[in-house]
């Protein structure tokens, strides 16, 4: 679904991934774990194709395409969903306004038709229950005013909402306590299908234990160095990241 | 508006800018008395209308034109190279709209505006009474019958002089003496038309009032007056829109807008002004400069002015309320809205005077381009205004770095009792906000319209609905191209 | 601008000349544009809009009809000194040495207007424009003999500067006082300046041009306390270099009339301004504060808290304008104006201004007026305190805000005892 190879980028110049190679195939879950400032949040930005960030070398191919090609709303439109570690607020805006002007434009890109209000109506039902999210909440502005767990539950209902293909985890477990990241990850194993994949990006290990990956991936200074199944990040759980630090700081890049 | 016309406005950058071809009578540019005389005689106008406007004229000789205060810039204005008066030729008196000129009706049809009673407008519930005003003269005001059940009058400035000299004689001036200032001196003067309303004790209008205003002809200036008098308990809300031709010459818009609510009365009062706002290098567009005031002359009486500005080149405007009654209410809502070249320099005045007085003031300035966008607004405060309340919030918000966003705020406050506040803050659209939207799949003008549209939405709200989406559509319009 | 031209200036003018010589140390350049610009715009009255709720004009025309110049000496100032603090006297808008603490400190220098080096006679009239405003114009032509204080480069003053301007006179008077004060490269200083008048009826027309340097710091304190037969005009023209610091805090204490003009000039990046004011007033009094942010560099931030109490007929005003230039991105600048009307004849009048041309800001004014908060004043009843002591209370806690920004501890509990409110 997606091809990473030799991906370099930087932000004010300065070098944060320095080669990522990876690949992703449908029906995948990979992890990308790794210490404070080695690239994750870098990386998921990057896909999405935030202006901050400038991709030196490297290619990234989605579904066929050039990913670094498109607008980032093209790539939204093309199936890639981030969902964000700090979901902005946008005042004023309703949720559901927001999400149904969404919808309607990946539909009229995929060349059909906008959806009839009673027919949105009932998916926004349908995919609320899904993530445990307050009805009341569809109606406030974007965000505004949600708690962190709230903002975390409404990107996976906004995920439910898209349908997209690739989707990429953004720390969403930082900031949840454990009730709320049962329902997060629950969502997101339901929302689960052979033709979607998913990149999750985490700090810690306790999210996998939800979320079972089939791919392990360790990020260090702006590279994979290391790559396993769900028994890496429990072998990394245990040892913690020093470990990794020491093995790989003097690696040469 | 119909939303298939709005739908059209998203495509280009001023559909409203056509020209409508039509015979008509217009005057010689120039003023002098006998420019006075004869417009008066043309309208037929009783003794008392030409001396009220030989006065002001006189009155207007001796002022300065206002010059040194307001944010903006434009050449000084040759009055003498203005007609003062432009109307379509028309045979007899108008018996039905059959006999309305048809390049008249395709013109307004073309706005969006149905001069056809039993057309409603799309997606709209309620009927809205229109009275179509085209150049110096209004052409047809619907409804009036149906109003006329209700006792309330709705017709033109013209004909309320003819069929009302004693509600005109008594309530014309009240507000907006034709001394006041420069601009509403030469209206009271020049006037030609405008709209009149009254609305008699204890009825709530059975539907929205409206005022279309159209200027086509070119090399002339529009000088309309609109009157609304509320009575003891009555309500009723009033509707005002505007377009141009796009033209390359600067065009004068002078208006005075008159409103008394007495005791218990409420009057809602909603402007989307679209004028020409001029092309991209600042060439042509409608110079706005507008005196709106209204007075809440009775106890617990109510005046709401919402306004939605995307157009003219210059604007200049202060919607006002004068809070006389005890328990009376003063609202202002505006979103002014600046591009390219375009500058405005409005806001209101809250007078307060009657005890126990609430304002409430929310503005939202958005500029962009190379754009200047001024908040500039007097809340007053006089003894005796026991527990006077009021509350502002101005915000502005900054597209580009080429354009100007300013808030000048005067606060003047002589009772104890009083609470105020004011807020105002200046931002840019958020990168991460841009950002967040485009994740979802919004393009880039999508994106745009959906965040100010929320950022207006506190003034949105306040639009009736119809006027609420043309709105929303005339915001994303307004600011396309804005963000790179 | 229009401004109405009456005839104050020239009394003003003829009554000034009469009674001192020619101002040798201001250039005549200056000189000459300053009595240009007195005859032709005169005082300002209240249709100028920056002079539009304080027509100083009509004030001067009514209350000082005979402007005598007829000084008396001060020959001592002990009432008046800080215990620790290098003290600098300025009587009658001329720099005593006599009555001033010999300056002993590493890295200071102050020499009077008639001893000014090349340096200072460059910074003399750079800041303050002639053109600007009449009474820069009335101070450079009249200006008194005052003195150019500098703070070297890497000096950090542990000891605050006290500067008393000391007015007394036989009948009316006007005196232009005026100074230079410039912190060198990574200096730090605290200034105190005192306005006091002790005899007469003493127009003061101040004006002051501070030069912060880079990376320095000058902790400012304003104190005004003419009296009630005290009138003054006080311009602040102050500049910030790259990374500089400034706060200044006024409190007004007394005086007929006071107006300020507290301008900020922001010019090197990094650097940061804070002004807060605090006014108690009654009677009569006017008290006007202008200030002006004027942020011309990216990455600076400015902060505004002005404070009033009003009481009886007297008239408040705050007139604070933040102004953001092209180029001066991230910008941060807050304003705030809060004030309480004791009485059914005060007027407050507040003009927050923004005017903003760069698009990568953050710049927000809030302005609040109101009385008392009366649930507050319930519940210190309820607790069995009386209504004077409880309005006491409230008033302290509501200036507190701006005494708290006084750090020196000496100037604070002087102003504490003073305003009464302990």
């Amino acid at each position: 679904m997606i091809t990473i190879k030799n991906l370099h980028a930087s932000v004010d110049g300065k070098e944060i991934l320095r080669g990522i190679n990876l690949e992703v195939k449908a029906g995948e879950i990979h992890a990308i774990m790794g210490p404070n400032g080695s690239g994750k949040s870098t990386l998921s930005n990057v896909l999405a194709g935030k202006q901050d960030y400038e991709v030196t070398e490297g290619e990234v191919t989605f579904n066929g395409k050039n990913l670094l090609d498109m607008e980032p709303d093209v790539r939204a439109k093309e199936g890639l969903f981030l969902a964000f570690q700090y979901p902005v607020e946008i005042p004023g805006v309703s949720n559901i306004n927001f999400l149904k002007t969404a919808l309607n434009e990946k539909r009229t890109y995929e060349g059909k038709s906008s959806m009839e209000a009673k027919d949105f109506l009932a998916l926004v039902k349908e995919k609320q229950k899904l993530v445990e999210l307050d009805g009341k909440l569809a109606n406030r502005s974007v965000n505004e005013g949600f708690s962190g767990g709230e903002k975390k539950r409404n990107e996976i209902f906004q995920m439910a909402m898209l349908d997209p293909k690739l989707c990429i985890l953004d720390e969403t477990d930082s900031g949840l306590d454990i009730d709320a990241l049962r329902v997060v990850a629950n969502g997101v194993n339901t929302l689960k299908t052979k033709d979607k994949a998913y990149i999750v990006i985490t700090h810690y290990q306790r999210l996998l234990d939800h979320i079972v990956p089939d791919f392990v991936h360790i990020l260090y200074n702006g590279r994979i160095v290391k790559s396993g199944t769900k028994e890496l990040a429990l072998e990394l759980e245990a040892k913690g990241y020093d470990e990794i630090k020491k093995e790989f700081e003097n690696t040469p890049v | 508006m119909g939303n298939e016309i709005l739908e059209q406005h998203i495509q280009s950058d001023y559909k409203w800018g056509f020209i409508t071809d039509i015979d008509t009578e217009t005057f010689a540019p120039g003023l002098n008395e006998n420019v006075i005389h004869a417009l008066s005689k043309k309208k037929n106008e009783p003794e008392w209308m030409l001396e009220y406007r030989l006065k002001a004229y006189k009155a207007w000789l001796t002022m300065k034109e206002p010059d040194h205060w307001a944010h903006v810039h434009y050449p000084k204005i040759d009055f003498n190279n203005i007609s003062y008066y432009s109307a379509p030729k028309k045979k007899t008196e108008l018996a039905s709209l059959d006999e309305v000129d048809p390049e008249l009706l395709k013109t307004f049809e073309k706005l969006g505006i149905s001069l056809e009673e039993q057309k409603r407008l799309t997606g709209v519930s309620s009927n809205i009474a229109v009275d179509a005003v085209f150049d110096s003269v209004s052409v047809k005001t619907t409804f009036r019958e149906t109003l006329l059940e209700k006792g309330v009058i709705f017709c033109s400035f013209s004909e309320a002089v003819q069929e009302h000299p004693e509600l005109i004689k008594k309530y014309m001036g009240m507000v907006v003496p034709p001394t006041d200032n420069y601009y509403a001196a030469l209206n009271a003067a020049v006037f030609s038309d405008g709209s009149f309303c009254y609305i008699p004790k204890g009825v709530r209008c059975p539907m929205e009032l409206s005022t279309y205003f159209r200027i086509n002809a070119s090399g002339t200036g529009q000088f309309e007056r609109t009157l609304i008098v509320a009575d003891e308990g009555s309500y009723v809300s009033y509707l005002e829109g505007c377009t141009a031709p796009q033209r390359d010459e600067n065009q004068l818009h002078a208006a005075v807008v008159e409103i008394i609510a007495h005791k218990d009365a409420e009057v809602k009062y909603s402007t989307v002004q679209n004028w020409y706002p001029g092309d991209k290098d600042g060439k042509g567009g409608i110079y706005n400069f507008v005196t709106k005031r209204g007075i809440c002359s009775g106890d617990n009486s109510k005046i709401s002015w919402t306004q939605v500005e995307t157009g003219s080149a210059i604007t200049w405007k202060y919607p006002s309320v004068i809070l006389k009654g005890n328990n009376s209410i003063g609202e202002f809502y505006s979103v002014a809205v600046t591009n390219n070249k375009q500058e405005a320099d409005t806001g209101t005045k809250m007078i307060h005077i009657g005890k126990n007085t609430r304002s409430t003031i929310i503005s939202k300035g958005i500029s962009a381009g190379f754009s200047n966008n001024s908040y500039r607004g007097l809340v007053q405060i006089r003894k005796g205004a026991t527990n006077a309340r009021n509350f502002s919030q101005c915000d502005s918000l900054l597209m580009g770095d080429k354009c100007g966003a300013h808030t000048f705020p005067y606060i003047e406050i002589k009772d104890k009792t009083a609470i105020v506040e004011h807020e105002a803050t200046t931002s840019k659209i958020g990168e991460d906000q841009l950002f967040y939207c485009k994740q979802r799949g919004l393009d880039t003008e999508k994106a745009v319209g959906l965040i100010v549209n929320g950022y207006c939405k506190e003034v949105l709200n306040k639009l009736p609905m119809e006027f609420a989406v043309e709105a929303q559509k005339l915001l994303a319009v307004s600011l396309e191209g804005s963000v790179g | 601008m229009i401004a109405e031209k009456t005839n104050t200036a020239q009394q003003i003018i003829d009554a000034v000349s009469a009674s001192a010589g020619k101002v040798n140390f201001i250039n005549d350049a200056a000189l000459s544009d300053a009595m240009l610009f007195l005859e032709n715009k005169g005082i300002p009255t209240n249709k100028h809009e920056d002079y539009k709720y304080c027509n100083v004009d009509a004030i001067l025309k009514k209350e000082f009809k005979n402007l005598s110049q007829n000084f008396k000496e001060v020959t001592s100032i002990k009432e008046f000194k800080l215990e620790n603090a290098v003290t600098i006297v300025v009587v009658n808008g001329n720099y005593s040495e006599t009555l001033s603490d010999k300056i002993i400190l590493k890295g200071l220098h102050i020499n009077s207007f008639n001893n000014l080096d090349d340096n200072g006679k460059s910074i003399l009239t750079s800041q303050a424009d002639v053109n600007k405003d009449a009474f820069i114009a009335l101070n450079t032509a009249f200006s008194g003999l005052g003195f150019h204080l500098k703070v070297e480069n890497n000096t950090q003053l542990q000891i605050p500067i006290h500067i008393i301007y000391i007015s007394s006179s036989n009948d009316q008077a006007i005196t232009n006082p005026r100074n230079i004060i410039e912190i060198g490269n990574n200096s730090e200083a605290t200034i105190i300046e005192h306005q006091i008048t002790v005899q007469g009826k003493v127009f003061t027309n101040f004006l002051s041009e501070k030069l912060i340097k880079e990376n320095a710091k000058l902790t400012s304190y304003t104190i005004q306390d003419q009296g009630e037969n005290g009138f003054s005009v006080n311009t602040n023209q102050v500049k910030l270099s790259r990374a500089a610091s400034y706060e200044n805090t006024t409190i007004m204490l007394s005086g007929q009339l006071i107006r300020n003009n507290h301008n900020v000039v922001i010019s090197g990046e990094n650097a940061e301004a804070h002004l807060n004011g605090l006014f108690v007033i009654g009677n009569t009094q006017l008290v006007d504060n202008h200030t002006l942010m004027d942020h011309q560099v990216p990455n600076c931030q400015s902060n505004e808290l002005y404070k009033g109490i009003i009481n009886d007929k007297s008239i408040g005003v705050f007139n604070g304008k933040i102004f953001v230039r092209k180029d001066a991105q991230k910008t941060n600048a807050y304003q705030s104006s809060k004030n309480i009307l004791l009485s059914d004849d005060a007027t407050i009048n507040t003009k927050p201004e923004l005017e903003i041309y760069a698009n990568d800001v953050k710049c927000s004014h809030g302005t609040s007026t109101g009385k008392i908060d009366e649930s507050a004043m319930f519940y210190l009843n309820a607790r069995g305190i009386s209504n004077e002591n409880a309005k006491i209370m409230l008033l302290n806690a509501f200036a507190e805000e701006v005494i708290d920004k006084i750090t020196n501890e000496e100037l604070k509990e002087l102003i504490q005892k003073k305003l009464g409110f302990n």
